[in-house]
């Protein structure tokens, strides 16, 4: 669908900057309900998460001693605008992205690290002992699903042949759905989502009962709702980007909803059944295990092109 | 080797109704031999004591106002007890028992918490006594421990 | 190549910590990922219990006893009991000890139950964990129903028990059993089968025989790696000689073989109470006992869920006792935690503390406390009046 918005009122309002945030929340909150219909209880009310978001923003930001203060405020923003200038890119809620230019799906796929990046180096900021085994782990993560995530999406922009997310969406759209044509492809990107978006299984940087909170550990008041509202908003956008990949391109709002939200379920599914996976095994899983499959998915496509 | 051994439990529950109870808008029955605030008969007592000589806590305290016409008045501390019912096994008479309600002891004030059981007559003069008399002292205290020897504690207190 | 083996890099768990219940602190020399030495500190739940029975008379004692510990408090007024009967030389009547033995059972399940839940729940299996805890309420309320509390049941009284078993508890509890024993078949088959929970169990922690027997772990910990000893079959108490226990050990001695144990130990629960709810005896519930327990000393050994719990009692005579010294289980194991931990990741520490089913509670005895030049042991009135100076 096609919808000329002033460039100010897509930053700003819609379909970026606030209205982003209002979905993000809204997505954070139908994935923990899942998780906990999924583990038969009741699970959090619907305005839960906007409840937290304002009490968090009210709490006092306590800066801890040792730090680089103008890094540790500062790095909680530059991740947030990181993950909102990534959703300038893509098609939000079926409509056409506000911005679009050839090779933008490496840019954002870029700005979508910079928020792990940046998580990654809050914690080795502070002096905590557990802010510092977070970031390890984070960074290592990050080496390690990347690769496998990348070649994931990288498969339909080869079917398309271009690198433009939009006329991948076009493209997807227009013939049978990846899905079906590239099935490790979507597994391998599905699965690639829940290890950057640091979802259990692969929770181990954020350990609650090893290492407390992990990088986050030091956060508190507005720089911890930032971060949390970075990864809520990377929910949003990373689902937006694999249903415009593999399941057909979405084309209006309803059609997004339904896509998203159907993966939303999948992925909650999986978060409930496993343990948490140790780093080392994380690594192992993906280099071996993950790293095999987008390469054989990226060879099938190459000879069968 | 199995993943997602879980599975077949969790696509249950989607299906079935939350375990969690609904607390403070539903609230289920206590069983009948719950352990709940203590309940006194007095027209049975004798006035032995020895419900109190085995109290953990000091809950109980019995305050005689007529010994030889058996007029006694009960004063009990919720909050003091400890729910274990020894008090009720002790007596051989069965003039104590523990209901099974008020099981939800949380309070603004102390003064819920005193319980005073006793014949009408018996707690209205208790209560019309002036307070300077020994009104409120039980005429039973609980067991003494053992003395033990005070010390010089001014050795420890940090010097600054 | 630079070297930045230099300074030690310690991961301090607790005093507080999400990742355990109770405080108790532990720092680890860790390098990198991997542990390269532990130690550890408790002490921060002394309560000064055996110094309080000393002033109370022996049912105000076996009620301080009692709330030792939370989830073994039956286990623990059942060995101060047993003890205190034998100083007495009295003969509990048959229909009590299986009572007291029934109740025993159902709070291994409860403990057990619980346990799961919570090691689950450091691995980061966080649905097992609120299955099993969704199980352990149906014990929970089988227990309200049977003695009147969800924790602390207080069931015994010296001489015998409190309560009495109608026939509709027993059609409760039977079918509590049932429902039970089936969820926890479905649980041994969930951790011995799910691969990721094997990869977070299998290997960690490895106690050889050898190990165990030198370190001193009891209790389901030691029976994981093969160790025979059980107290409830090799010195039998309360019901145990009428209804006997088979025993349940396994010889791979890793954290899986520990949850596999408990499990089966489960199973050995059920059937111990469907036979005693067959064969109770009929007789009175309490026998007479003097309020002066007569002069002595005695030993009084039970196996609580986490292994052997060992009981002195002293008396001389007094309607008070004279001495009382607990050693709990957990305080066995601690030693296996941090003997085996180097060598392990980080991500193993949480479910290698969890292993051995730790019970802070039932830990803390009395110390000494070490105050510059002078090395003095406290009494009760002495550190009350310590604390009372301190805030004024």
């Amino acid at each position: 669908m096609n919808l000329t918005v002033p460039p100010l009122v897509a930053i700003l309002f819609f379909p970026g900057g606030l209205f982003l945030l209002f979905s993000g929340l809204m997505y954070e909150w139908i994935d923990r309900k899942l998780v906990a219909r999924f583990q038969n209880r009741i699970g959090p009310r619907l305005i839960q998460p906007f409840a937290d978001l304002i009490k968090l923003l009210a709490k006092e930001e306590v800066v801890p001693q040792g730090v680089n203060a103008a890094l540790f405020i500062l790095l909680p923003v530059i991740a947030m605008a990181g993950a909102l200038t990534a959703a300038l890119y893509i098609p939000m809620i079926g409509l056409q992205p506000s911005y679009s230019f050839q090779g933008d799906l490496i840019v954002t796929l870029y700005l979508l690290s910079l928020m792990t990046i940046c998580s990654g180096l809050a914690g080795a900021n502070t002096l905590d002992r557990f802010s510092l085994v977070g970031a390890t782990r984070t960074l290592t993560q990050l080496f390690s699903y990347e690769a496998p995530f990348l070649l994931a999406l990288l498969g339909p922009a080869l079917a398309a042949s271009s690198w433009q997310i939009n006329e991948i969406n076009q493209f997807a759209q227009n013939n049978p759905w990846m899905i079906l044509t590239q099935p490790i492809g979507f597994f391998v990107a599905l699965v690639g989502l829940m290890g950057k978006l640091e979802l259990p299984p692969f929770d181990a940087p954020e350990a609650e009962t090893e290492i407390v909170a992990g990088a986050m550990t030091e956060y508190s008041g507005r720089g911890y709702a930032l971060f949390r509202l970075g990864r809520n908003i990377e929910l949003v956008i990373g689902l937006g980007l694999v249903a415009s990949f593999y399941l057909g391109g979405v084309n209006n709002p309803v059609d997004f909803l339904l896509k998203t939200l159907g993966m939303l379920v999948f992925l909650a599914a999986l978060q409930s059944l496993f343990a948490r996976l140790r780093i080392d095994q994380t690594v192992g899983l993906w280099w071996r295990v993950g790293a095999l499959l987008g390469l054989l998915q990226f060879l099938f496509l190459l000879v069968l092109r | 080797m199995k993943i997602g051994a879980l599975f077949g439990d969790i696509l249950r529950s989607m299906f079935k109704r939350p375990v969690t109870e609904n607390y403070p808008f539903e609230k289920k029955p206590a069983p009948a031999r719950y352990r709940g605030k203590l309940v006194w008969d007095p027209t049975k007592c004798t006035g032995c004591q020895l419900c109190i000589k085995d109290c953990p806590s000091d809950a109980i305290e019995l305050i005689m106002i007529d010994r030889a016409k058996k007029r006694f008045v009960l004063r009990y501390h919720m909050d003091r007890c400890t729910y274990c019912s020894q008090c009720v096994v002790n007596c051989r008479l069965r003039c104590l028992e523990m209901s099974n309600e008020q099981w939800e002891l949380a309070s603004l004030h102390k003064e819920p918490f005193e319980v005073l059981y006793g014949k009408e007559e018996d707690i209205q003069f208790l209560l019309n006594r002036p307070a300077q008399e020994k009104a409120d002292q039980p005429v039973t205290k609980p067991t003494e421990p053992p003395p033990s020897p005070k010390m010089d504690i001014s050795e420890f207190q940090e010097k600054e | 190549m630079l070297e930045f083996h230099t300074e030690k890099f310690i991961i301090p768990i607790g005093p507080q910590h999400p990742a355990l219940k109770e405080p108790g602190h532990f720092e680890f020399t860790v390098d990198g990922e991997t542990v390269t030495g532990a130690t550890m500190r408790l002490g921060y739940v002394h309560r000064g219990i055996e110094k309080g029975v000393e002033g109370r008379n022996w049912t105000q004692a076996m009620y301080m006893l009692e709330r030792v510990c939370g989830i073994c408090s039956h286990v623990h007024a059942t060995a101060f009991v047993l003890g205190v009967e034998r100083l007495a030389n009295v003969q509990v009547p048959p229909r009590a000890q299986a009572i007291r033995t029934l109740v025993g059972e159902l709070e291994r399940i409860h403990s057990h139950l619980l346990w799961l839940g919570v090691a689950a729940h450091e691995g980061g299996f966080d649905t097992l964990f609120m299955f099993s805890w969704r199980d352990r309420e149906t014990v929970m309320d089988l227990l309200e129903e049977l003695s009147g509390n969800r924790v602390h049941y207080s069931l015994n009284v010296i001489g015998g028990v409190k309560v009495d078993i109608t026939d509709e508890i027993r059609e409760h509890l039977l079918k509590g059993m049932d429902y039970l024993e089936e969820r926890c078949k479905y649980y041994l088959n969930v951790i011995s089968t799910d691969e990721t929970f094997l990869g977070r169990t299998r290997g960690v922690g490895l106690m050889t025989l050898q190990q165990a027997e030198d370190l001193g772990a009891v209790g389901p910990t030691a029976r994981a790696s093969g160790v025979q000893r059980d107290i409830r079959i090799d010195a039998p108490y309360a019901g145990y000689s009428q209804f006997p226990v088979r025993l349940v050990t396994e010889s791979t001695g890793d954290l899986h073989a520990r949850f596999v144990v408990r499990i089966k130990e489960l199973f050995e629960s059920f059937r111990l109470i469907r036979l005693i709810l067959a064969n109770l005896p009929e007789s009175e519930l309490t026998t007479r006992v003097p309020r002066r327990i007569p002069a002595g000393e005695t030993i009084s050994r039970v196996e609580a869920p986490r292994g052997e719990l060992f009981y002195y009692i002293k008396s001389n005579g007094n309607e008070y006792p004279e001495r009382v010294k607990v050693r709990t289980p957990s305080l066995c194991n601690w030693s296996s935690v941090i003997v085996l931990a180097p060598g392990h990741k980080l991500a193993d520490m949480p479910m290698l503390l969890s292993g051995i089913d730790p019970c802070f509670s039932c830990n803390d005895r009395m110390i000494t406390i070490r105050h510059t030049d002078s090395n003095r042991t406290w009494s009760w009135e002495q550190l009350r009046q310590y604390g009372i100076e301190y805030y004024r």
